[in-house]
Formats: C-alpha cells, structure tokens, sequence
C-alpha cells in the first residue's frame, strides 16, 4: 500500500506474477469491504471477501453506469474501466439486449463445435514454437510469441469476423487503450479502435458472414436504438477481451505449471485427465487485475454491513476473493484436486464473463497439447525475473522464456 | 437427485452445459438453459451439483442426495 493507513491507495504491490499482494488478506481479516484510492486518485470501495464479492456481482442494484458521470469517482486514465459507461436510465434493458444478441454465438454447444478447430490451431501454433527454436537451438524462445498471444487472436479474430492480417493493429490499439496512465493517448487509441469497427461492420452490411460481427450488424437493422457507435464499442471491447483476457490465462497457466517441476511432471503424465480442474484452479489463482472489476451503485445499499451511497464506485477484487480462507483451504496453495472450485474468475450474476465458454475451451485444448508435445518444457529464468505488467488493467507478463 | 431450473432467471452463461453436457443444453435462440435430464446419470451427478454452485444467476436447483 503506497498510501496512508486510513486509505490504501491501488493497485498494490505484488511480490511476483504467481502471487497477489499481500494487503488483499490484511483487509479482509479486518473488513469485506474497505474505502481505497483508485490509481486516478478518487474514493472507492474495494470488495476483498468471497461472500461480499459474489453479493455485489449479484445485486441488481449495482451496475457500470452512474447516475451523474461527471460526478462519479475515475478508476485510472485506461480507455476501458476508467470510469462510468453506458447510459444509466437504460442500462438494464441495453445490457439485456447485448446478452441476448451474443449469448448464441458464445454459448457452450456453439464452443464445443469449435473445438476441433482450435485444436487444429493449437497445433499450428506449436508447430510455430518448434520452428522458432529450431532456427536459433540454445536459445530460449518466447512462448508468448508464439502461443499465449497467437492462438486467442485466431480464434477471436474467426468468431467476430475479424481479419487475422490485423493483429498487429489492433494489438497495438489494445495495448494503448488498456494502459491506466494512457490519458489522452488512451482515447485517441479507443476512437481509432471503434473507427476501425465501425468500418469492419461496413464491410459485413454488405457482404455478411457467419460471425459476430456480421450478426450485430443484423440485430441493428431491427432496433434503431442500436446506435453506430454502440456496435462499434462493444466490437472493439469484444476483440480486446477476447484476446487480452485468454492471452494473459494461457501464459500464467504455463508459470504456474512450469514455477514447480513436480507440478509439471504431475501434469504431464496425464493431461486429459486433469485438465479441467488444472484450468479451474489456473482460473482461480490468476491475478490479472491491479484494480478488480468496477461497480457504481445505483441506490444505497448496505453489502456486509458497510452502507454505500448511490454514486459510490464499487471495485470487486476476484483476485481476493479467490483466496478467501473461508471458502478455499490453503487459499495459496495451486491444487488441481480442489472440489467444488466455485471460483469468480469470470464474475457471476448478470454482467459474468460471455466469454468463459470460450475461454475454457481455449485453455482445456492448449495445456494437455502444449505438455503432450513438450513434457520438459522448463522456464529458463526464475519466477521472480518475470516482469508483472502493473500498469495495464489486463494485467499479465511480457514474457515466458521457455527451452526444452 | 432431482433438478429443476428457472429459465426466467438464466442469464444465458452456458457454465452448466460445459460442465454437465448430458444434463444441460442451451436454447439456439437465446442461448437460455434447456434441461435434458431432470435426473442425472450417476456419472454426471458431481458435474451437475458444480453447475448448481457455479451458475451465475442461481439458477439450478438440487432437490435430495
């Protein structure tokens, strides 16, 4: 905590990419719900207990519009959970609308057809990985070129409709849009970004796909009230979450298994069979976030007996939450034996994550392929000399130099 | 064990037919919960009472062992 001890100040600090800061636990043995300072500087409640998490993820009453936005507290000067978003008399019905449009495209059968698929790619993407240390032997290569960053974007980039030869332009605009100290830098990268969707979705009205995209463009023609730039919002934020957020799973995933040999060859000798619980508990400890995710709360409500005004930004920390002693035994332990592993990695309620279908099946392909091809995979620095990306709302590592 | 669901509650997450495939399906419109099986095989029971812990809404209920 860089701050007085009345008010923490976000995002704190962490020891290493494996771990979170230890102040979440100094919190919550005193309060489920504390006033923190945001990144920007502003007044927030950050949520750290199970139990209060998952209320607040549930209650209605919470939402990411505010009733006066230029009143409400700033997160950071990011481009995305910066501050309030959408409009708050419609929120509910908007929000309603855009579950509806995507929940088919992203639904759990429509992931298992695509499996296959992913599997295919998966390959490709090792196939790349092998190739790279082929070229230079002795060298460790960078597991992020080749597999963390390429295979969300390929999938991504299929399921919206989204041309793959793009990937270093809207890589870039992500990695612009997501930084807390962007500023101005953060909007501009956000207006080329919706520009840049706003044209993709010329391009499907007159020639439409089998993709997301496509079926956006098809629900605008039906609802007026479907504006330009809603869609390219929310394709922009489809593209960037979708790649960010799974990118970010795929390389903890590897340190986590990689960080403790044991813990590999454990893996290794049989991933299929312990891969979705080995996903799951990945899912759980994965910190990505320095901030959680935001809230304004729409009346007054009392969560754990804190009473929060209407107005008050909510930060709902899954980091914290996920370690809560109350809910998991030896909340730091990596356990792929853990059951139930009800984590909130995704969220829950109303706003949970549309992608974790996608997400899963993602990371249940990736893991059992990557040790079936490369049982020895090692990392060839220590967990400690991984950078942490502190300053971008994704969170996540630069790199993870590996060799085999 | 007996399930039921409340489809007018279901936010469409599609958690539980990942999980328990034989149990839960997903309407192709709207992407809201379709019980297959309102009694799961032996095999999937643990799969179901993680869906019923998982599901964003509270959806799915578990009625006896």
């Amino acid at each position: 905590m860089t701050t007085t001890e009345e008010t923490p100040r976000l995002p704190f600090d962490r020891a290493n990419a494996l771990e979170i800061a230890p102040d979440y636990e100094v919190l919550r043995r005193r309060a489920p719900v504390t006033r923190v300072l945001t990144p920007a500087g502003d007044p927030a409640w950050l949520v750290t207990s199970y139990e209060a998490a998952k209320e607040v993820f549930r209650d209605r009453r919470f939402g990411r519009s505010h009733p006066a936005p230029e009143q409400a507290s700033r997160i950071s000067y990011a481009a995305v959970q910066d501050g309030p978003s959408g409009d708050f008399e419609n929120e509910e019905r908007e929000h309603k609308r855009m579950r509806r449009m995507l929940a088919p495209a992203f639904s759990a059968p429509r992931m298992r057809a695509l499996g296959d698929h992913i599997a295919e790619l998966t390959d490709r993407c090792l196939d790349d990985l092998q190739a790279a240390r082929d070229a230079n032997p002795g060298e460790p290569v960078d597991l992020t070129d080749f597999l963390a960053f390429p295979l969300p974007v390929l999938v991504i980039c299929e399921l919206l409709g989204v041309p793959y030869a793009d990937r270093e332009h809207f890589r870039g605009l992500s990695e612009r849009i997501a930084l807390m100290n962007g500023g101005e830098d953060a909007q501009a990268a956000m207006a080329e970004f919706m520009a840049y969707m706003t044209k993709l979705a010329d391009a499907k009205r007159a020639d439409p796909q089998a993709d997301v995209i496509s079926d956006m463009v098809a629900v605008q023609a039906d609802d007026p009230t479907f504006t330009d730039e809603d869609l390219a919002r929310m394709g922009a934020g489809l593209l960037f979450a979708g790649h960010e957020t799974t990118s970010t799973r795929i390389a903890m995933g590897t340190l986590f298994l990689l960080s403790d040999p044991s813990r590999r060859d454990r893996f290794a000798a049989d991933p299929e069979g312990q891969v979705d619980q080995t996903v799951e508990e990945i899912l759980r400890l994965t910190a990505t976030s320095g901030t959680g995710l935001l809230r304004y709360a729409h009346e007054d409500v009392e969560i754990a007996g804190t009473r929060i005004a209407r107005g008050d930004a909510v930060l709902i920390s899954s980091d914290s939450a996920n370690r809560d002693a109350s809910v998991f035994t030896d909340p730091d332990e990596f356990d792929p034996g853990r059951t139930p592993n009800v984590h909130l990695a995704f969220g829950t309620g109303a706003h949970v994550c549309i992608g974790a279908n996608l997400a899963r099946t993602e990371l249940r392909t990736v893991f059992p392929k990557l040790f079936r091809r490369f049982p020895g995979l090692r990392l060839t620095v220590g967990i400690d000399e991984i950078p942490v990306r502190v300053n971008r709302v994704a969170g996540g590592v630069d790199r993870v130099p590996v060799e085999w | 064990m007996k399930i039921t669901v409340d489809t007018g509650s279901c936010v469409s997450s599609g958690q539980c037919v990942l999980l328990a495939p034989e149990t839960f399906d997903q309407n192709e419109d709207d992407g809201t919960v379709v019980l297959l099986s309102a009694e799961p095989s032996a095999g999937e029971e643990d799969a179901v009472r993680q869906a019923e812990l998982t599901c964003p809404a509270a959806a799915i209920r578990l009625a006896g062992s």
